[in-house]
C-alpha cells in the first residue's frame, strides 16, 4: 500500500514523466506485484529469524514449560522477580546510563563528524579510519585498559600519579558512562557523516545568501539532519543497554550492576534461569521503547528527501589557527580515550610473561599464539563468517531501512520498533533463542538439523546485526529522492539497471560503512558465537576467550592485538578497494572541495 | 548519473568477486570439516569440553580409535547453557568439564547414562569421586580455593580459614564469581561443608565481604589482580595457581585445611545415540589409560595438565604440591549441586553487590 501512494504522488512530478506515464499500465501492475513480494519475503525472513527467536526466548518469562524450562504454562512470578532486589538495581542503572551515555555519544560523534566532513581539519582522512578502529574493539578491551590504568596499584600508581579521585572516578558509573559513551561515538560519527554527505552546500549557501549567521545556518542544517541525530541516538542507547563487555569487566569491577550481566548471570548459573534471564530481556526491549517514542515525536509528519540529482558538493570550511588547535586537541583526546587507553592496556597485556606483575617486556605470548596449534585457523574462520554476515546483513540491512524511510504505516512502526527492540536485546538472548526455536525436536523429524552448523551461526549473526545496519543506513536512505532512480528509468533503464545507475552510486559509501560497521561487529562477537559455533570450528571471540579466562591471560592478550590487527587490515583493504575501484563519480557524492 | 565506460562496471564486478572470494576464503576450513564428516561412515561423537587438553585428547582417540569427534571446546558456564538450552533435543555426546555438582544435578534431571565406570584401577581420589549410581566418571582432581600469594610481599600468610577474616587482609583477599567461573561454586559449597551448614557458610562469606572481598569473573583476572598487587590472596583452582607460579617464580600455591575436591568428570547423554554412546564410553575409558592420561599431563602443562590423577600408576607432575599432611575434604555433589543456583544467586546478591 505504501510504495503504490508513493508511486501515484511522487512519480508525477518527477522527470521525465511524460515517458513513464506511457509505460504505467504495462508495467504499474507488476512492478506492484514485485514489491509485495519482496515484502512478504522480507516479513517472512525477518519473522523467522529475528522475531522467532526472541519470541521463543522471552515467552519463557511467562510460560517456562513451553520448552521445558518449569513447571507453570503461564505464571507472572519471573517478571514480578525483575522488579525486585539487585535485578531492579541493574535494569535502573542500565536505563539512566545508557541515556547519559547516548547524550555523550551524540555530544562527542556530532562534532567530530562535522570537522571531518566538513572543515580543514588535520589528519580529517584518519578521523573515519580511527573510528573503525574504535568499533573494532570490543567493548571490553578499553574497560580492561582503563582498569589497567586506574586501578589501585594499576599504572598510574607505578609512574608515581597515583590519584584516588580518579581511581574512584573511572572504577564507577562515570566510568561506565564515559566507555559506553566512547563506544557510543562511531555510531553517531557513521550515522551523522552519511547524514552530511547527502546534504548539499545548497542549503548553507541559501541560509548564508539570506543574511545568517553560522549559527543561524547551523540551525537550519540540524533539523535536515534530524533523521541522522534521532537514529544516532537510538542506537547509541539500544547498544548501551544491550553491552555486555563493559557490564562484565568495569561495571562488575566497580560493583555497579547492569542489566545485561545480570541477564548473562542468570543463564550463566547452574541450572540456568531462562524465565528469570527472559524478563529481564522483556524489560530492557520495553526500554527501547523510550528512544523509539522521542524518535517519533521528532520527525512526525516530516519529509528529509534533500539529496537529489542537483545537489552540489560542499565547501569545506578553513579553520582558523585556534580553531584548528582546538578541533585537533579536541578529536586527540577522543582517540586518546577511545584508542589509546585499551591499546596500551591489550599491548601491555600482551608483551608482559607474568600477568602484569613486573614490567619486563617479553614476546612469550605472542610465541605461544605462533607455535601453538590452531590458533589461526579461528582468525581465518572470523574474516570468513564476518565477510559473509556483512554482506547478508548490508543487503537485508538496506532494503529495511528503505521501509523505514518510506511513510509510516503500521507495518513500518512495527518493523521500526521491532528493530530496535533486537538491537536492545543483549546477543545472549539471541543465542538462547536461536536453541530454543532451532532446535526443537519437530526440527530434528522433519530433517531440519540447524544447531550448531555454521548456516544457523551466520543466520544468527546477521539477523543481531541487520537493525544495527539498518538503523546506520536509514539516516543516509531516507535523504533520497525518488527522482534519482526515475531519471535512470526515463533514460531507458530497466528496474535493477535504474537502482545500480541512480541510487547506488548516491548511497555506495554508506553502504560501505554499513558493511563494515557489520564487518567489525561480527569478527569478535563473543556471546551468539559461544552458543552457536559449530563444533570443531571455533571462532576467533571464542578462542580468546578461552585464553583469558582461564591461565594463559598473556596469550589471550597477544591473540586480541593479533586479532584487531587482522581486522584493520582488513577494514583498510575495504576502503582502499572502494577507493580505487569505485568509480570517481561515486566517491565525489558526499565529499567537498576546498573553499 | 549514467555510466557509459564499460571498465568501471568491471571494475564493480571485480569488487564483488574479490569480496566473494575472500567469503569462501574464510569459510573453506569449516565447509572442508563439513564434508569430512559427512563422508565417515561412523558416527561423530560430540565432545562438549572445557579442558585445556581436549583437543589434544581428541587428535589422539581419533588417531587411536578412527572415531570421528566433533569438539565444542568452551568455557563451562555455555556448555551447560547449551545442553539445559537443548535438552528436548540435545546434540552432545559427551560433556567433559571440571565439578562433579553440575553432573550431579544433571544425573538428577535424567540426562546422563547409568551405571558406566571403565574397568581401570581408581586410586582413593578416583574411588571418592564416583557416583553410586555411575553417572559419570571422575577424570581428575584439582582443589577449589587453593590460596596464591607472592612470597616478596606476604611473608607470613595465614595459616587458618578463620585467619582471612582478620583486619590485617582487609582489601587483600580475592577469589572469583562464582555465576562465571565453574570451579568456585565447589569452593563456596565447600567452605559452608566445613563450616556445618549453609548459614555458618553465610556468615563466613559476608565477614569475608566486610573484609573487603575482591571479586573478580573467573581465575585468569582473579591471578592478574594478585600480580599487579590489587590484592595480597588469591583463592582459586589448584591447577590455575600453580600454572601461574610456574611463570612467575614469586608465587606460592599453599593449600589451608581442608580444601575442597574438584574433580573433572565426563558424563554421557542419556538420549544420544545408542552408537554415540558406545563411543562416549570408549572415549572416556581411553582417557583413563596410560595414553589418555600422557595426553591430559602434556596437553595443557600450564594449565589443566597440572591435576591430581585419579587412577593408580599414574603420578602427578612434579610441579604440583604434594597432598601429603593436606587436608582434602569431598564434598556430597547431590546435596551442594541441588542448591548451587540458591547459593549464588545469593552469593551474588549479598558478597559481590
Amino acid at each position: 500500500m505504501t510504495d503504490q501512494t508513493d508511486f501515484a504522488v511522487r512519480a508525477p512530478a518527477s522527470p521525465g514523466r511524460g515517458q513513464r506515464r506511457l509505460a504505467w499500465p504495462a508495467t504499474a501492475g507488476s512492478r506492484l506485484a514485485s514489491a509485495r513480494l519482496g515484502k512478504t519475503v522480507f516479513w517472512l525472513l525477518l519473522s523467522f529469524f529475528i522475531l522467532a527467536p526472541c519470541a521463543s526466548f522471552l515467552a519463557l518469562a511467562v510460560a517456562p514449560r513451553l520448552f521445558s524450562q518449569g513447571a507453570q504454562w503461564f505464571t507472572l512470578s519471573y517478571l514480578r522477580q525483575t522488579f525486585t532486589g539487585v535485578t531492579a538495581l541493574a535494569i535502573t542503572n542500565s536505563l539512566w546510563v545508557s541515556c547519559a551515555a547516548a547524550a555523550f555519544g551524540l555530544a562527542v560523534g556530532f562534532p567530530v563528524a562535522w570537522l571531518a566532513a566538513r572543515t580543514s581539519l588535520p589528519g580529517r582522512r584518519l578521523v573515519a579510519g580511527g573510528m573503525w578502529l574504535v568499533l573494532l574493539l570490543p567493548s571490553w578491551l578499553p574497560a580492561l585498559g582503563w582498569q589497567r590504568l586506574v586501578q589501585p596499584d594499576g599504572v598510574l600508581y607505578r609512574i608515581g600519579l597515583s590519584s584516588p579521585f580518579i581511581t574512584h572516578l573511572i572504577m564507577g558509573p562515570f566510568g561506565v558512562v564515559l566507555l559506553l559513551g566512547l563506544r557510543s561515538v562511531p555510531f553517531t560519527f557513521l550515522a551523522v557523516t552519511a547524514g552530511l554527505a547527502g546534504l548539499g552546500q545548497e542549503f548553507e549557501d541559501a541560509a548564508r545568501v539570506h543574511g545568517a549567521g553560522r549559527l543561524a545556518a547551523l540551525r537550519l542544517i540540524m533539523p535536515i539532519l534530524a533523521p541522522a541525530i534521532w537514529s544516532a541516538l537510538a542506537i547509541n542507547f539500544a547498544e548501551s543497554v544491550s553491552d555486555f563487555g563493559v557490564a562484565a569487566t568495569l561495571a562488575y569491577s566497580s560493583n555497579f550492576p547492569l542489566g545485561t550481566y545480570q541477564l548473562y548471570a542468570a543463564i550463566n548459573n547452574f541450572p540456568p534461569s531462562f524465565p528469570a534471564a527472559a524478563a529481564m530481556g522483556w524489560l530492557l526491549v520495553a526500554a527501547v521503547a523510550l528512544p523509539l517514542a522521542l524518535q517519533a515525536r521528532a520527525l512526525r509528519g516530516r519529509s528529509f528527501e534533500v539529496l537529489s540529482g542537483r545537489s552540489r558538493q560542499v565547501v569545506r570550511r578553513q579553520l582558523t589557527r585556534p580553531g584548528t588547535v582546538v578541533a585537533v586537541a579536541g578529536v586527540g583526546l577522543f582517540y586518546l580515550c577511545a584508542l589509546g587507553v585499551p591499546g596500551f592496556g591489550a599491548v601491555s597485556g600482551s608483551l608482559l610473561g607474568d600477568l602484569g606483575g613486573s614490567f619486563s617486556l617479553t614476546l612469550a605470548n605472542y610465541r605461544a599464539v605462533f607455535h601453538e596449534g590452531g590458533q589461526f585457523g579461528p582468525l581465518a574462520r572470523s574474516l570468513g563468517y564476518g565477510t559473509i554476515t556483512a554482506t547478508i546483513t548490508v543487503i537485508g540491512g538496506f532494503v529495511a531501512a528503505r521501509f523505514l524511510a518510506q511513510r509510516k504505516t503500521k507495518a513500518t512502526r512495527l518493523l521500526d520498533f521491532m528493530l530496535l527492540a533486537a538491537v536492545a536485546l543483549p546477543s545472549v538472548v539471541f543465542g538462547a533463542g536461536y536453541i530454543f526455536a532451532y532446535n526443537l525436536p519437530i526440527m530434528s523429524t522433519l530433517g531440519i538439523n540447524l544447531y550448531q552448523t555454521v548456516l544457523l551461526l551466520v543466520i544468527a549473526y546477521v539477523a543481531a546485526s541487520l537493525p544495527t545496519n539498518a538503523r546506520v543506513l536509514v539516516g543516509a536512505v531516507s535523504q533520497l529522492q525518488p527522482s534519482l532512480k526515475d531519471a535512470a528509468r526515463a533514460h531507458g533503464a530497466g528496474e535493477l539497471a535504474a537502482w545500480a545507475r541512480g541510487v547506488l552510486p548516491a548511497v555506495s559509501r554508506p553502504i560501505v560503512m554499513a558493511w563494515l560497521l557489520t564487518f567489525c561487529g561480527t569478527f569478535l562477537e563473543l556471546p551468539l558465537s559461544q552458543l552457536l559455533y559449530a563444533p570443531n570450528d571455533p571462532p576467533a571471540s571464542v578462542s580468546i576467550n578461552d585464553n583469558l579466562s582461564t591461565y594463559h591471560f598473556g596469550v589471550g592478550m597477544a591473540q586480541s592485538v593479533l586479532a584487531v590487527g587482522i581486522a584493520l587490515a582488513a577494514v583498510a583493504v575495504v576502503l582502499g578497494g572502494y577507493r580505487l575501484l569505485a568509480p570517481e563519480g561515486w566517491r565525489r557524492i558526499g565529499g567537498t572541495v576546498r573553499g | 548519473m549514467i555510466w557509459t565506460k564499460t571498465h568501471k562496471n568491471l571494475r564493480v564486478v571485480a569488487a564483488l568477486a574479490g569480496l566473494g572470494a575472500l567469503a569462501l576464503a574464510g569459510c573453506t576450513s569449516s565447509a572442508a570439516s563439513d564434508q569430512a564428516s559427512g563422508a565417515k561412515a561412523k558416527v561423530p561423537l560430540v565432545v562438549y569440553s572445557a579442558q585445556g587438553y581436549d583437543k589434544a585428547m581428541v587428535a589422539a582417540f581419533t588417531k587411536a580409535t578412527g572415531i570421528p569427534v566433533k569438539l565444542d571446546d568452551n568455557s563451562t558456564g555455555p556448555l551447560l547453557t547449551q545442553i539445559e538450552a537443548s535438552k528436548n533435543n540435545p546434540n552432545w555426546g559427551l560433556l567433559w568439564v571440571d565439578g562433579s555438582t553440575a553432573f550431579a544435578g544433571l544425573d538428577q534431571q535424567g540426562l546422563l547414562v547409568k551405571g558406566y565406570e571403565p574397568s581401570v584401577s581408581f586410586n582413593s581420589l578416583g574411588a571418592k569421586n564416583i557416583p553410586p549410581d555411575k553417572s559419570y566418571v571422575p577424570t581428575g582432581v584439582t582443589l577449589a580455593g587453593a590460596m596464591v600469594y607472592d612470597r616478596t610481599k606476604v611473608t607470613a600468610p595465614p595459616t587458618s580459614w578463620a585467619q582471612i577474616t582478620g583486619s590485617q587482609w582487609k582489601g587483600a583477599i580475592g577469589t572469583n564469581d562464582p555465576t562465571q567461573s565453574g570451579p568456585t561454586y565447589p569452593f563456596i559449597a565447600g567452605m559452608m561443608n566445613y563450616l556445618g551448614g549453609v548459614s555458618a557458610g553465610e556468615k563466613f562469606f559476608t565477614r569475608l565481604k566486610a573484609n573487603g572481598l575482591v571479586i573478580n569473573p573467573t581465575n585468569g583476572p582473579t591471578l592478574q589482580a594478585l600480580t599487579t598487587g590489587q590484592i595480597k590472596l588469591a583463592f582459586v583452582q589448584s591447577s590455575a595457581g600453580v600454572g601461574a607460579a610456574l611463570g612467575d617464580k614469586k608465587l606460592v600455591v599453599k593449600y589451608l585445611d581442608p580444601v575442597t575436591m574438584l574433580p573433572s568428570c565426563i558424563g554421557i547423554d542419556a538420549k544420544a545415540p545408542a552408537a554415540e554412546q558406545a563411543e562416549a564410553k570408549k572415549f572416556a575409558a581411553f582417557v583413563l589409560s596410560a595414553q589418555g592420561q600422557k595426553v591430559m599431563q602434556s596437553g595443557d602443562p600450564t594449565g589443566d595438565s597440572l591435576y591430581y590423577p585419579v587412577v593408580d600408576g599414574i603420578a602427578p607432575l612434579p610441579a604440583l604440591p604434594p597432598l601429603t599432611g593436606v587436608q582434602v575434604q569431598f564434598i556430597d555433589p547431590y546435596k551442594w549441586g541441588s542448591q548451587e543456583a540458591a547459593l549464588n544467586t545469593w552469593f551474588v546478591s549479598n558478597v559481590i553487590h
